[in-house]
């Protein structure tokens, strides 16, 4: 369609523009498609392990799965965004739900790690046109450009914080494949409110004004790709630390990360009242995720309730920066599914950026990790207060098992299940054996250090586009 | 408002949280460093039986051999676990190390005599009753006289095939065995040596 009769997008105002009626469900249900979409880019983090053993693949291998989707969705965004200018936002936003909806159910069937990689690439692709359609229908429905901005903003932050979180919980409580079984519904309710909003979306852009699109943001972009280039590894080596550094079970790790979305919704009514304006607010929040970030570097043990601080302040900062660095991409800008489309490019690009400088990063670190970890564990050994035959027993057992789990944090439970003691030496056994578990814990804490705190670094470069921005104060 | 509150707010916080993590031992969670083995230790008192005293002066013989060698006791010990063929440097700094222990252990008085670790030592050989018998029937006094503990143990380290030792750590029997042969063998050699001098 021609742009004269189509300028979706193009409104420049702030005041209400004839908000479509009976819409609190349309609200709800675009938010939580958006919220859906986005929140795929992590919801697989606590279930790769699970995934790993039912194909029998490698970590790189496996780790497509993520990557697979984030990268796709930031190259296809703004295509996307492209089409769906061209064409009705809420038939862009309908095709979307279909090829996503389509693209997770094959997720589910998937019978191949090849076939499960490919799907999750055809998601992210029907995702773009979902995300950035809904940006128009939120905004329409509104009627209030910066409502239905800060709806969209808001619906992707809570996604993104909270899919690692539910994720794991349905993995737990049943397989990887119901975290697709479960978004199929969701997504499709999204249909019946694109279909109803369907040739409705107007426009209102005075025909005086030059109709060419705006250049994206560049600061606002850059610095959403930075800071979620830094939230990766909140969200992702956060959830590696607890479940393959710390033994933490899947469901504990889900909860115990919760601290971050929880926060994040937070953020708003907590700091929103002070009306500190756009800078303002994307400076402080990235403060905010590199100070959590280096909290968790610096983490003094490896109990839960240590990361929950570092974690509120990631929480906090996701819910300012984000929410806020969208808005000034998005304003005054047209058209704004291109610009909403240029953020998703932003921050999807960051992820897959943040992981592949991180991995390494922190592969690399675990594996260096091995030898002071063995180091300790030999000392532990050679000084625990047991006979010398009970101490070589032991070591012929640790032995196996380190050189079993070569490169992973390994299990010690069993050379020690298999140790037989008189009931005399069994106190200072379970002694031992506590203490090897506390040395790999350190182990594992201090080789995601680095990886913890390049992510900080990122963080604290976002600053620099956060503050060449320009300031204004928001509703 | 300052648009500096909110900046400054989080400021406030993450200094909150790093200071009380760091408070904490933030930054220092890490594992245990292998100790320097060259560092003079303190010797405890061991006890007059063969395992704990066998076991005394390993692991002060490691430390003296993993000091002579350049490394930690920990490496040492893993790099033999893992090879269980020690090259002849190795080898050597073992020996050395084992008879520095003795001589360490021999200077702060911690041998105990040969005649406290004979009851145990005849309970564990393997030599006919009347043997064992007839050796239980000399005199401590002349016991010691003929086999001064430090001599006897650093003629054991002499006699010590340290690589057989290593392939033979997880089984216990051919363990004993191979230190007994070697105890036997020092002693042998002390006793002649003291009549026929």
């Amino acid at each position: 369609m021609g742009r004269g009769s189509h300028l979706m997008g193009t409104d420049r105002s702030d005041q209400p523009a004839s908000p479509l009626t009976g819409r609190t469900t349309t609200v709800v249900v675009l938010s939580l498609g958006v919220a859906v979409v986005l929140g795929d880019a992590g919801v697989v983090t606590l279930a790769l392990p699970e995934i790993l053993r039912d194909f029998g693949a490698q970590v790189w291998g496996v780790a497509w799965v993520l990557i697979a989707f984030n990268l796709v969705l930031a190259l296809v965004a703004v295509p996307a965004a492209r089409l769906c200018v061209r064409g009705d936002p809420a038939v862009a936003t309908a095709s979307g739900v279909i090829a996503f909806a389509a693209a997770t159910t094959v997720c589910a069937v998937a019978p191949s790690l090849g076939v499960l990689i490919a799907a999750r690439a055809a998601q992210a692709a029907g995702g773009a046109l979902v995300i950035v359609g809904s940006l128009e229908l939120l905004v329409a429905t509104t009627g209030v450009e910066r409502a239905g901005v800060r709806r969209w903003a808001a619906a992707g932050v809570a996604g993104a914080a909270l899919g690692p979180v539910i994720g794991g919980l349905l993995t737990s409580a049943f397989s990887w494949r119901a975290i697709f079984v479960a978004q199929i519904p969701i997504v499709l309710l999204v249909l019946p409110a694109a279909i109803t909003l369907h040739g409705q979306v107007v426009q209102r852009r005075p025909p005086t004004l030059d109709t060419s699109p705006d250049r994206p943001h560049l600061l606002a972009n850059l610095a959403l790709a930075l800071l979620s280039a830094a939230l990766t590894a909140a969200l992702f080596l956060l959830v590696l630390l607890l479940v393959d550094g710390w033994s933490r079970s899947p469901v504990v790790a889900a909860l115990a990360v919760t601290a971050v979305p929880v926060a994040a919704l937070a953020a708003g009514p907590v700091f929103r009242g002070m009306r500190a304006g756009t800078r303002s607010e994307a400076v402080a929040g990235s403060v905010l995720i590199a100070g959590g970030l280096t909290g968790l570097a610096l983490l003094p043990g490896a109990d839960l309730v240590w990361t929950l601080a570092p974690q509120v302040l990631i929480g906090l900062g996701l819910g300012l920066s984000v929410d806020s660095l969208t808005a000034a991409a998005l304003r005054d800008r047209i058209p704004r599914a291109l610009h909403g489309g240029w953020t998703i490019a932003a921050r999807h690009a960051g992820v897959v950026v943040g992981l592949a400088i991180l991995t390494p990063i922190f592969t690399a670190d675990l594996r260096h990790a091995q030898t002071p970890a063995e180091e300790a564990i030999a000392r532990l050994v050679l000084d625990a207060p047991l006979p010398a035959s009970t101490k070589l027993d032991l070591a012929e057992q640790l032995g196996r098992r380190l050189s079993a789990e070569s490169g992973r944090v390994p299990d010690l439970r069993p050379a020690f299940e298999s140790l037989r003691v008189p009931v005399t030496q069994a106190h200072a056994v379970a002694a031992l054996e506590r203490g090897l578990e506390d040395q790999l814990k350190r182990a594992a804490t201090r080789a995601f250090r680095t990886s913890f705190l390049v992510a900080a670094g990122l963080a604290l470069l976002a600053l620099g586009p956060a503050l060449l921005l320009r300031d204004r104060s928001r509703s | 408002m300052s648009r500096l509150a909110l900046p400054l707010i989080a400021v406030v916080l993450v200094a909150a949280v790093l200071g009380v993590q760091v408070a904490a031992g933030g930054g220092r969670y890490v594992p245990l460093r292998p100790a320097n083995p060259c560092t003079p230790l303190r010797v405890s008192p061991v006890p007059a039986q063969l395992e704990p005293l066998a076991e005394q002066i390993v692991l002060l013989g490691l430390d003296r051999a993993a000091c002579r060698l350049g490394i930690s006791r920990e490496r040492l010990v893993l790099a033999l676990a893992e090879t269980r063929t020690p090259d002849p440097r190795e080898s050597a700094a073992l020996k050395a190390g084992l008879i520095d222990a003795v001589d360490l252990l021999d200077s702060q008085g911690r041998l105990p005599k040969v005649s406290q670790l004979l009851p145990q030592a005849l309970d564990q050989a393997n030599l006919p009753g009347i043997a064992k018998t007839i050796i239980e029937a000399i005199p401590d006094s002349v016991v010691d006289n003929l086999l001064p503990t430090a001599p006897l143990l650093r003629r054991t380290v002499d006699e010590l095939d340290i690589n057989r030792l290593l392939h033979e750590l997880n089984d216990p029997h051919q363990l004993n065995s191979a230190l007994q042969s070697a105890i036997l063998r020092a002693a042998e050699s002390q006793i002649l040596g003291r009549l026929h001098p």
